[in-house]
């Protein structure tokens, strides 16, 4: 009478397994239909196989390949910000050790904060006139006019502004997962290197990175994958503007979806979108964390 | 590196080995995923001797070190105390050019009229309500399946956890909308459980992962002392080893709190009027009443203190919880 232990294990899962097939992969299955679709906008309106003229208007319209381009740079900005502070801030915990430890707690409160405030906070940090960033860079003497530099109103470097909230929040995060990783570096292999006169900077560049190589691998594919659905920050901040110079592939589906009414390309574009996030991910896996590759 | 070659930590160690670093989280963000884990036990020797590797000595060092950690620190937690102290001051002083970091008058006039608007505080209600259906159906799911996962190591599991990964990629926009009309077929349109559900979505993948990683510490004997004592597989998990890992479920349901608590996308798209959340009134204090940054900041600080406050104290409940659990275990 007793289950085989295959089968309770199946049991066990089966309520997950059938929760995450019905409301994420039934969800994904309707996207990917819609897409060959057009269809009209309201309710109980007309759908009209259309086959891949979706995609082929997606891969034509130049909002879609310049958001591309976009979500691309965004990406890179924050990730390799953050890596580069929740590094530093990681070893600096390290180096100062058990003392640093409440101030180690203090620095998470960022991650409790919704995106959606954070957005907020830093556009009234940030904006033009009454914004408190160009103030003080302006009392300090580095900027000449408190609005000088158009932190959220220069297309120039808006897609910058705008990452500054996701950087905020989540450097906690990589510098929390890199802490834990300095943790299990031997103590020893630290001491050897010094003795053989090793300075600081090979010592971090030929033996911490190297060490901790999967640490970063999993932060960087983790932070990437979010940051490429950066949505809240954005669209709080700027909608897309000016000149659509931080509209990301987010913000793009989400606008052709709701405020030009074409959920047939918005589908198209969403599964594209999937597609390059799922192949992305997949190459950074194998290329930089190569399990088992380095044990 | 041969040191690093162990994967997983034993499952036959003794529980008392498992210790978590730190606090909570960092016991259990690394873990996520690291191939290269040493043995818990090894880590514990390593840490001895990492303070003699990579910690400074000379007193003139750390004395720099320290006062960059206090540049870092300030520069890190003023955005938000400035968010607290904008919320004190009169509207006029809020858009004052140029701006003034205190309030030149202390005034609660922002909170009142913050609070008072039509719909705030219900969206708060809605806002602890969608979390806390959210947290237990995440839990609810997770805890078994990751259990089913860890301990028997079956096939399918195995393409499961993968699955859960995969599906973190998934980006909200795109099953947003398919997700609001299943919901609106179901007749669920607009309430607080459809919402939850959506939420579920997103913090489902993760409360696996990070369950997985706490039953992984868990000893296989002591659940085989109590079938042997003739307590059923289900009764094992029940009465033996989820109070072992009670406070892993704290971590995680932390987590899945969180997650929904902030969460601002599916809000927007699945919710009228009836189940809004807080961050969605949040971002409307932009476009529907002009720009009224007083307002706004005083319903953020509101909104986002008592979940800072919550986290950091219970962080320390949880890292209690755990060690206390792990050793009686």
């Amino acid at each position: 009478m007793r289950i085989p232990d295959r089968r309770f294990a199946l049991f066990l899962m089966a309520p997950a397994a059938v929760f995450l097939a019905v409301f994420v992969a039934y969800p994904l299955v309707r996207l990917i239909t819609d897409s060959f679709f057009k269809i009209s906008p309201v309710v109980g309106g007309s759908r009209e196989f259309i086959g891949l003229a979706n995609y082929a208007e997606a891969f034509s319209s130049e909002a879609f390949t310049s958001a591309g381009w976009r979500t691309l740079a965004y990406t890179l900005i924050v990730v390799s910000l953050e890596f580069a502070l929740g590094l530093g801030m990681a070893l600096l915990f390290t180096m100062l050790g058990k003392q640093s430890q409440v101030w180690r707690t203090f620095f998470l409160y960022p991650l409790m904060i919704a995106p959606i405030v954070a957005g907020l906070l830093w556009k009234f940090l940030m904006i033009d006139n009454f914004g408190l960033v160009g103030t003080l860079l302006h009392q300090a003497g580095i900027l000449s006019d408190p609005n000088q530099i158009g932190w959220l109103s220069d297309p120039s470097i808006v897609l910058f502004s705008v990452a500054i909230p996701d950087i905020w929040l989540t450097t906690s995060f990589m510098c929390l997962v890199l802490f834990a990783g300095l943790q299990n570096i031997p103590g020893d292999l630290i001491e050897a290197a010094r003795l053989d006169g090793a300075k600081a900077p090979s010592l971090l560049f030929r033996i911490i990175l190297p060490l901790l190589r999967p640490v970063i691998a999993v932060a960087l594919v983790v932070r990437g994958i979010d940051a490429a659905r950066a949505f809240d920050t954005i669209l709080i901040q700027t909608n897309g503007g000016p000149d659509s110079a931080s509209e990301t592939m987010s913000l793009l589906i989400y606008r052709t979806m709701i405020r030009f009414g074409d959920p047939g390309l918005a589908s198209a574009m969403g599964t594209i979108y999937l597609i390059a996030m799922l192949a992305v991910a997949f190459v950074a896996v194998t290329t930089i964390w190569r399990p088992g590759k380095d044990s | 590196m041969s040191a690093q070659s162990s994967t997983k930590p034993d499952a036959g160690q003794p529980a008392t080995d498992y210790r978590p670093r730190h606090s909570g989280f960092v016991s259990a963000a690394p873990r996520l995923g690291t191939a290269g884990q040493p043995a818990p036990e090894r880590t514990r020797k390593r840490r001895s001797r990492n303070r003699e590797g990579l910690e400074a000595g000379r007193r003139s060092t750390r004395t720099l070190l320290w006062i960059i950690l206090g540049a870092a620190l300030v520069v890190y937690g003023f955005p938000f105390v400035y968010l607290v102290l904008t919320s004190f001051k009169t509207p006029i002083d809020t858009i004052a050019v140029p701006p003034t970091i205190l309030p030149r008058e202390w005034t609660l006039e922002n909170y009142t009229s913050a609070l008072g608007r039509s719909g705030v505080l219900a969206s708060m209600i809605n806002s602890v309500q969608t979390a806390v259906i959210s947290t237990l159906l995440s839990l609810v799911l997770a805890v078994p399946a990751a259990y089913g996962i860890t301990r028997y190591k079956t096939p399918s599991g195995q393409v499961f956890i993968m699955a859960a990964l995969v599906t973190r990629m998934v980006p909200p926009v795109a099953i947003g909308i398919p997700l609001a009309s299943m919901m609106a077929s179901a007749g669920l349109a607009d309430t607080p459980i459809a919402l939850a559900i959506a939420h579920t979505t997103i913090s489902l993948p993760l409360s696996i992962w990070l369950m997985a990683s706490f039953f992984e510490a868990v000893p296989r004997d002591l659940e085989e002392a109590a079938t042997v004592d003739g307590c059923s597989r289900l009764g094992a998990l029940w009465r033996v080893v989820i109070p072992v890992v009670s406070g892993g479920i704290a971590v995680t349901a932390i987590f899945a709190f969180l997650a929904s608590w902030n969460e601002f996308l599916f809000a927007l798209l699945m919710t009228a009027v009836r189940s809004q959340t807080t961050p969605v009134v949040i971002a409307n204090f932009q476009t529907q009443f002009g720009l009224d940054w007083g307002s706004m900041t005083a319903l953020a600080a509101v909104f986002s203190i008592p979940v800072i406050l919550l986290t950091l104290l219970l962080q320390r409940k949880i890292v209690a919880g755990m060690t206390l659990g792990a050793v009686k275990g």
